[in-house]
């Protein structure tokens, strides 16, 4: 059943954001200037940036936290799943955009695992049978269906950061975009959040945008990267190609570690031919290479 | 603290617990109108003693013992007081007679607080809430009141980590006089007031995020239906109750003094 809901169309842009500027309540500078971009259903978008950049105020804007609840000044138009933004209400949205904020704690609110990945569909006023056929689910698709009693205080930060995984996809959107998701969690822990976050994107085609510093755990997984500095999209484009370009070396940016070894053999005469994203990657060309 | 340490709720299963939390609530109210109809100290022997198989049967007798123990001292305060009073108001009656009521009264409070320890004891919070929303209180209330229990634990390691924090700063909190030590409480309780406000925002962002006040036909995961143990508690209690008034109305209670002397 749900192969169905999830039914990949790579032609149709998910997120159409057009010009987009914003300013918050009370603030001087606008925190995201002149946005615009497209993502088609069924990508995995990274979205990095130095602190500060506007990543996350981009991110509120997915899901109508702006202008709605956030309230300040909005120029251009961004539209989600065919609405506009600033013409339908948060819950309306929620259907289709499923966002996981970075501190898990301060995202679950029930005194149960399984209470608080109902709490979006008890909102939306489903029947009970069907909350209960979709949060067994989305228990077991991001694998804590064992911790469902469980209250949350009592769950380590990765286990916690699952609930509100599953709490999103639950409500089954064609978007689950995540502000940093991973920086409360230890690197084993912030690993396994990945993987599951790619199979969601795999194996229920559901569009990914996420926010993240950690490009040397991460960049594997996408198939475009967006980097922004002050407010402004500056590179947008495949990882291979954008991770290798001049402008992103200038920015600080954390390069993995992998890309900084493909350049430096390149530098010295030694192609590897496409740019590897992972460390497998990069041993099996240097085994080729080795003649190994 | 201990007295609420024994009110604090543990999940563990016993047909107790799954009891309807409204059934077991009628069961506190009756029990306290019944204490509150007697002044004689064997209807209250009796009170108290029937309770004991439904602390056992829900497996929470240490806890029980635990919160009757910080019970004492509000016990030992009403038992004197009462001593006192019919010192200072002599009624003529005989000393044994004075200290049969004072203990009749402490039995009183100790059977409330017995009951109300039943009730905290074996219903989870969610369950209350639940009970809460089926009793028309307007959701926002209930989701206030389960938020808030299940904050309480953060909280109290938040104000650890500052407490900690600050005494590595070199606050001292256990130093000076009664108002200093109040004073020194200060540098906690600012940063652990800033950040709770922080956590709210973040917290009405997520619920925003999770369609918060899409319908006011909300729906509830869990539903409360009463079984077989709720009626066979119901029907005991009102069999308590009827009993109470009938005994009260027609059967006149002696004082053990009178009995023994």
């Amino acid at each position: 059943m749900e192969k169905q809901i999830f039914k990949t169309d790579r032609k149709m842009p998910i997120i159409e954001a057009d010009n987009l500027t914003y300013t918050y309540p009370g603030a001087e500078k606008p925190s995201i200037r002149e946005v615009s971009l497209k993502i088609e259903k069924g990508e995995f978008v990274l979205l990095t940036g130095p602190s500060g950049c506007g990543k996350t105020t981009l991110c509120r804007c997915f899901n109508g936290l702006i202008p709605h609840f956030y309230e300040g000044k909005l120029r251009g138009e961004i539209r989600v799943a065919g609405m506009n933004v600033a013409e339908h209400a948060i819950y309306e949205l929620a259907k289709h955009v499923g966002l996981v904020f970075q501190n898990p704690e301060n995202q679950l609110f029930a005194l149960s695992v399984e209470k608080d990945v109902a709490f979006g569909l008890e909102n939306l006023g489903v029947p009970r049978e069907e909350i209960r056929k979709r949060v067994d689910w989305a228990l077991k698709v991001t694998d804590i269906y064992e911790l469902r009693e469980r209250p949350p205080y009592e769950l380590s930060g990765g286990q916690q950061q699952r609930v509100a995984i599953a709490a999103v996809l639950a409500m089954q959107p064609e978007v689950i975009v995540l502000d940093e998701p991973t920086s409360f969690l230890d690197p084993l822990g912030a690993k396994k959040i990945f993987e599951d976050i790619y199979r969601l994107n795999r194996k229920l085609g559901i569009t990914i945008v996420l926010v993240e510093h950690r490009l040397d755990l991460t960049a594997k997984y996408a198939n475009r990267i967006i980097i922004m500095d002050e407010g402004k999209i500056v590179l947008d484009g495949e990882p291979r190609k954008i991770l290798v370009s001049e402008e992103v070396h200038l920015m600080g940016i954390g390069i993995p570690k992998v890309i900084r070894l493909y350049q430096f053999l390149k530098q010295r005469g030694k192609d590897l031919g496409e740019p590897p994203l992972s460390s497998e990657e990069i041993a099996k060309k240097l085994r080729e290479r080795l003649g190994r | 603290m201990s007295m609420f340490e024994g009110l604090k709720f543990r999940k563990i299963s016993s047909p107790i617990h799954s009891l309807d939390p409204r059934v077991k609530f009628f069961y506190v109210i009756a029990m306290f109108a019944a204490a509150v109809m007697y002044m004689e100290i064997i209807p209250l022997i009796a009170l108290f003693l029937i309770q004991i198989p439904l602390i056992i049967a829900a497996k929470v007798t240490r806890q029980w013992i635990k919160s009757m123990r910080g019970a004492t001292y509000l016990a030992a305060i009403i038992f004197f007081t009462n001593l006192l009073f019919s010192y200072f108001y002599p009624t003529g009656e005989s000393f044994s007679y004075i200290v049969e009521h004072a203990t009749a009264m402490t039995l009183r409070f100790v059977v409330l607080v017995e009951s109300f320890s039943v009730f905290f004891l074996t219903t989870s919070p969610d369950h209350l809430g639940l009970a809460l929303e089926n009793s028309h209180v307007p959701y926002e209330f209930c989701f206030a009141f389960t938020t808030a229990v299940r904050f309480v634990p953060v909280l109290a390691e938040e104000a650890q980590t500052i407490m900690d924090a600050q005494k590595a700063r070199g606050l001292e909190l256990e130093k000076g006089n009664f108002l200093k030590r109040v004073k020194n409480y200060i540098p906690i309780l600012i940063p652990l007031i800033v950040n709770a406000i922080r956590r709210s925002l973040e917290l009405a962002e997520a619920m925003e995020s999770r369609a918060w006040g899409a319908t006011k036909n909300r729906t509830n995961l869990y539903e409360l239906k009463l079984h077989r143990g709720d009626y066979v508690l119901t029907a005991l209690t009102v069999l308590l109750i009827v009993l109470a008034v009938y005994v009260r109305l027609y059967i006149p209670i002696p004082a053990v003094s009178e009995i023994l002397g």
